[in-house]
């Protein structure tokens, strides 16, 4: 029998009795309302019932009844486990969180082992049962400023029991006797909406669950498979353009890659616009470095799939090319290193021209982390063979900016790396290396001409000023 | 025909006492014959191709540190002199053209635009030091006579270009000098050039290079002044030819990157090892799933549309795939 409380407790309820209520805007929290605390490391907004001790009467161990009644037996343990408790009253029901710990654990491995447990019945029951558990307001950031690359993350209080539920869940819908078919009635949009909100969550390893739960929920529920992407999309697109926050950005984008890797040829034009106008602008967002591997394997992989998309790309980020922040320029730098190496030969022509004209803007930089990375492009043999090839057009493009940093660059590590590409190009292409030389020689004496030219009409000027005004009556003209 | 303005005379003399002075900075013939019979695989000894990419190596240097023409032309000069002269190790190669660049910049170029020997190593990439450097400085010039004013294949280009310019002056576009000047580095990478004179090598540059009727009377005029043979301009001729076109050649001669050394700060070098995220950990999904038996839905046009207003999903996702908000576009 199970305990004599009334009711188990919604998970989705009013607000913590400690925290103030939080705002919520299409399930993302409004950080305009925040009392000011003291950190804390964990936190966890389950609703927890107002002192009353929980009691739950303890069930025999699946293994030790007989089978026929092991699928009743698992629904009675699962209605238990919605029993939800407080992890941050560390010290109250501490029996009984031992005991739905112990619970979860069993069923974790019932789960994985057992044949012919899977009832209609069940279906329902599991899904309740984890809602409960891990659908819930999360707790609002310790402070406006949460920088996720700088402080630690809040972590997840309840997480004994969490951890356990999602990877019961995940057993669950990776087991031989899953149908999709039945669970579709349980797991549907609402569930899924429910689910995509808590990668917001602060605790990396909930968002890594959260990760392959959603994974496998696309795989195997084609039915939600439009909606899930749509509802990422909107996701991001919030994310860049209104609130250029969301914890979850690397998980989603993880999956998306796996997504795109099986994209089937031609690509659909929904796919496309995706590219276009969700990825690309991802770039822009100030905590790109948080996500920049996953988002960059995601392009990648676009790429790989229907090349015709590298010029719209290429010019995406040439047009996001960041202008302030360096740390991003040598992102995108190794990203379209990445790019390039797997470019076709055609489309490297069609966009070799905008490309190496801030490849030279690169090189000049004053920040040698950014010169540096944009010569090492040099290093890189196919990349090489591509230069190699349209030369004629690359080398005027590169030329000045490499010449002109070999003498005044502050660096003198950059200088030596540059003298290895002035080198590499001497080698490729002697004839219009020499032309481009001799150009530049006359070009720079032209200019150092006119300056002087220049200075010596300023100092007539000068020079007549002061005639004309001693002139007259010593007294100089205004 | 017009009868063509002699050349001046003043010019003509010129040429001749520089003839005369050529000689004393021939490299030894003998010591060429034996660079070019040294097998390239012969590891102690200097063969003509270890030659040419060391010329090779200070012609990239010249460019580097904007040194002339004429600072390369006479490290070149010095290089054959000195492994023409001394039984030379191919180790010390190195180390002996670096130097006879540097003892040729101090020569030529201004104080202030000669590169300081740390920086040289630095930038060539060299193994010795700058004591080795400047021990060796001290042997080449105890070895070879050092006159920056010596006569060089440049020396004579330069005489014999002024003199087809002053010619041609208004009547005709003639190649210039800067353009033979890189043709004249070009075929110093190549040891054959080096046995020939510095005034045959020059005019046949120059007769290579220049086409029109005029200025081959000219060269002719010059020919004889300079009691040049027909044979033997015309040998040295066809072998510029030959230079010429590998030079101007679409075709490129890869860069050899492997020996080149690219130092990156460890930061860079970090970055550059974790970018790649190369291995994903999620299995990828099928766009079109086969496996029907998983579930009932026959594809995801049919379930969707009933369920939400995703709109139609294959073609256009502009219409009802983005929400609306998003059609007016950010401030």
């Amino acid at each position: 029998m199970m305990g004599d409380r009334p009711s188990p407790p919604r998970a989705m309820s009013s607000a913590p009795t400690t925290s103030p209520s939080v705002d919520k805007v299409d399930g993302f929290s409004r950080k305009s309302v925040r009392k000011a605390k003291q950190k804390r490391s964990q936190s966890s907004s389950q609703f927890r019932s107002q002192g009353k001790p929980i009691e739950l009467t303890p069930l025999p161990l699946l293994k030790d009844v007989p089978g026929v009644e092991q699928p009743e037996l698992f629904l009675k343990k699962l209605q238990q486990c919605c029993t939800v408790f407080d992890f941050m009253d560390t010290l109250s029901d501490l029996k009984m969180k031992e005991y739905k710990r112990s619970t979860l654990n069993e069923l974790v491995d019932y789960v994985t082992v057992s044949r012919g447990y899977l009832t209609e019945q069940a279906y329902p029951e599991v899904v309740k049962m984890v809602s409960q558990n891990i659908f819930r307001t999360l707790p609002p950031s310790d402070s406006n400023e949460f920088d996720p690359e700088e402080d630690e993350p809040t972590l997840e209080a309840s997480w004994p029991h969490l951890q356990l539920v999602y990877e019961f869940f995940i057993r669950f819908l990776e087991s031989q006797e899953f149908q999709p078919s039945i669970a579709k009635k349980y797991i549907d949009q609402k569930f899924v909406l429910q689910l995509l909100e808590l990668f917001d969550s602060e605790d990396p390893r909930e968002r890594d669950y959260l990760k392959t739960v959603l994974h496998r929920i696309y795989g195997k529920f084609l039915g939600l498979r439009a909606f899930i992407r749509k509802q990422i999309n909107n996701i991001f697109l919030r994310f860049v353009y209104e609130t250029e926050h969301f914890n979850g950005v690397a998980e989603l984008l993880e999956i998306l890659g796996s997504i795109i890797n099986g994209f089937a040829l031609p690509l659909k034009a929904e796919h496309k616009q995706f590219l276009v106008k969700v990825l690309i602008p991802l770039h822009t967002v100030r905590s790109l470095s948080l996500f920049h591997a996953q988002l960059a394997y995601c392009i990648v992989q676009f790429l790989e799939k229907d090349p015709t998309l590298t010029e719209p790309v290429i010019r995406g980020l040439l047009k996001f090319w960041p202008k302030t922040c360096s740390q991003k320029e040598v992102m995108f730098l190794g990203e379209l290193e990445e790019i390039l190496d797997v470019i076709e030969p055609t489309q490297f022509v069609k966009i070799q021209e905008p490309l190496f004209k801030q490849i030279s803007r690169c090189v000049s930089s004053p920040h040698f982390q950014v010169a540096e990375r944009a010569l090492y492009y040099w290093n890189n043999e196919y990349i090489m063979s591509l230069i190699e090839e349209n030369s004629s057009v690359i080398l005027p493009i590169m030329f000045s900016s490499l010449y002109r940093i070999s003498k005044e660059h502050w660096n003198p590590a950059i200088v030596a790396l540059v003298y290895n590409v002035l080198k590499a190009f001497m080698e490729m292409n002697s004839t219009l290396f020499d032309e481009l030389t001799a150009t530049y020689k006359s070009d720079r004496q032209r200019e150092k001409k006119k300056e002087k030219e220049r200075e010596e009409l300023w100092k007539k000027l000068e020079d007549l000023e002061l005639k004309r005004g001693l002139r007259s009556d010593g007294i100089i003209p205004t | 025909m017009r009868d063509l303005p002699g050349i001046d005379s003043l010019l003509l003399k010129k040429l001749k006492v520089c003839c005369a002075k050529e000689d004393s900075v021939l490299p030894r013939e003998t010591g060429l014959k034996l660079m070019e019979s040294t097998p390239a695989e012969n590891s102690s000894g200097v063969s003509a191709k270890c030659r040419d990419s060391r010329v090779e190596e200070l012609w990239g240097l010249t460019t580097f540190f904007g040194y002339s023409t004429q600072t390369f032309v006479q490290a070149v000069n010095l290089l054959d002199r000195f492994l023409t002269l001394m039984k030379v190790q191919r180790k010390h190669v190195p180390c002996i053209g670096v130097c006879c660049l540097h003892m040729a910049a101090k020569m030529i170029e201004e104080e202030a635009d000669v590169s300081p020997t740390h920086e040289l190593i630095r930038i060539s990439q060299s193994r010795f030091t700058v004591s080795d450097l400047s021990r060796m400085e001290k042997i080449i010039s105890e070895k070879l006579c050092l006159d920056p004013k010596a006569v060089t294949a440049l020396t004579f280009l330069q005489l014999y270009h002024s003199a087809i310019a002053s010619q041609s002056a208004g009547r005709e576009e003639i190649p210039s000098i800067g353009r033979l000047e890189a043709q004249l580095k070009a075929c110093l990478c190549r040891l054959v050039f080096s046995k020939a004179k510095p005034s045959v090598l020059a005019l046949s540059l120059v007769a290579q290079e220049f086409e029109s009727f005029s200025v081959m009377k000219t060269v002719q005029q010059f020919q004889k002044h300079l009691k040049i043979s027909d044979a033997e301009l015309l040998g040295w001729k066809e072998l510029v030819a030959e230079c010429m076109s590998a030079y101007h050649s679409s075709q490129c001669s890869k860069p050899d990157n492997k020996k080149l050394v690219w130092i990156v700060s460890r930061r860079t070098a970090q970055g550059l090892q974790s970018c790649h995220f190369s291995v994903p950990a999620l299995p990828t999904i099928p766009e079109r799933s086969w496996n029907q038996s998983q579930s009932e839905d026959s594809g995801e046009d049919t379930s969707c549309s009933e369920e939400s207003p995703c709109g139609s999903l294959g073609s256009d996702g502009e219409g009802t795939f983005f929400p609306s908000s998003f059609h007016h576009s950010r401030d």
